[in-house]
């Protein structure tokens, strides 16, 4: 495992293709997930692991968004595995859960 | 960074009597120092934690939209509590009053979920978000003892 990137709000990781994202995605963490998807981004199946991550905002999700926009381009679609609660509700109340595969949610 | 008086009460949840106002500089860093004062805050007040998540949540919005949509001056916050309401005013200054320039749908989504109310506005110097989280009524026998 191999951490690709680290700033007050989040500390992102790489496993074997997986972007792990740990802490807060917001103004300041989104650009850390973009930089590390970005690493990643041509694998057949990009999974973003986000069961440790403690919030997200609407400048987060853009940053998935626009990796699901560019997966969808390559024919394919992004993973979130485990998403947290607090993911799982952005994702409900922005409706926009349908633009991923969600696997094995956390609970709540 | 500068916190304002008047100081909060130190008589358990009792809410805040009077605003709160909190001075950001204009930088991705500070949307979390933001954050996470809005929680404390709110928590003063007999929230549940799913209101006080709302209050995060909108107030990461809030101060985003404004760095985002500022001219790169600092932004302020302002929070007020009443018996039936917690609120927060965020500003900054602008050179414009186009707040299409930056994708606010997304934004203005995650605040319609969480918030009440929510209100944006601009002028030709500056920009202005309200949002107010209603509070739940409290029982009567304790209402005397925790809200005034």
């Amino acid at each position: 495992m191999e951490e690709v990137g680290k700033n007050e709000s989040i500390r992102v990781l790489l496993d074997e293709g997986t972007v792990i994202a740990e802490g807060d995605i917001d103004l300041a963490g989104g650009p850390l997930l973009d930089a590390a998807i970005n690493r990643v981004e041509n694998a057949d199946r990009l999974i973003i692991d986000l069961a440790a991550v403690e919030f997200i905002d609407s400048s987060g999700l853009r940053s998935l968004l626009a990796a699901s926009r560019r997966a969808e381009s390559r024919g394919t679609r992004v993973v979130l595995r485990r998403p947290s609660s607090g993911v799982v509700r952005l994702l409900t109340i922005t409706g926009t859960t349908e633009q991923f595969d969600v696997e094995e949610a956390s609970p709540a | 960074m500068t916190a304002v008086s008047p100081p909060l009460s130190s008589t358990g949840s009792t809410p805040v009597s009077g605003p709160i106002t909190l001075t950001l500089p204009p930088i991705a860093t500070m949307v979390r120092v933001g954050r996470l004062t809005a929680s404390s805050i709110a928590s003063l007040c007999d929230m549940t934690v799913d209101d006080i998540d709302d209050i995060k949540i909108a107030v990461s919005e809030m101060i985003t939209v404004l760095i985002q949509s500022g001219s790169r001056t600092t932004v302020t916050l302002r929070f007020e509590t009443t018996a039936t309401e917690f609120s927060v005013e965020a500003s900054t200054l602008t050179t414009s009053n186009d707040l299409g320039r930056n994708d606010l749908a997304l934004a203005i989504a995650v605040l319609d979920a969480v918030a009440d109310e929510h209100h944006v506005a601009s002028t030709d110097d500056r920009i202005m978000i309200r949002i107010v989280k209603r509070l739940a009524p409290i029982p009567a026998n304790a209402a005397s003892l925790t809200r005034s």
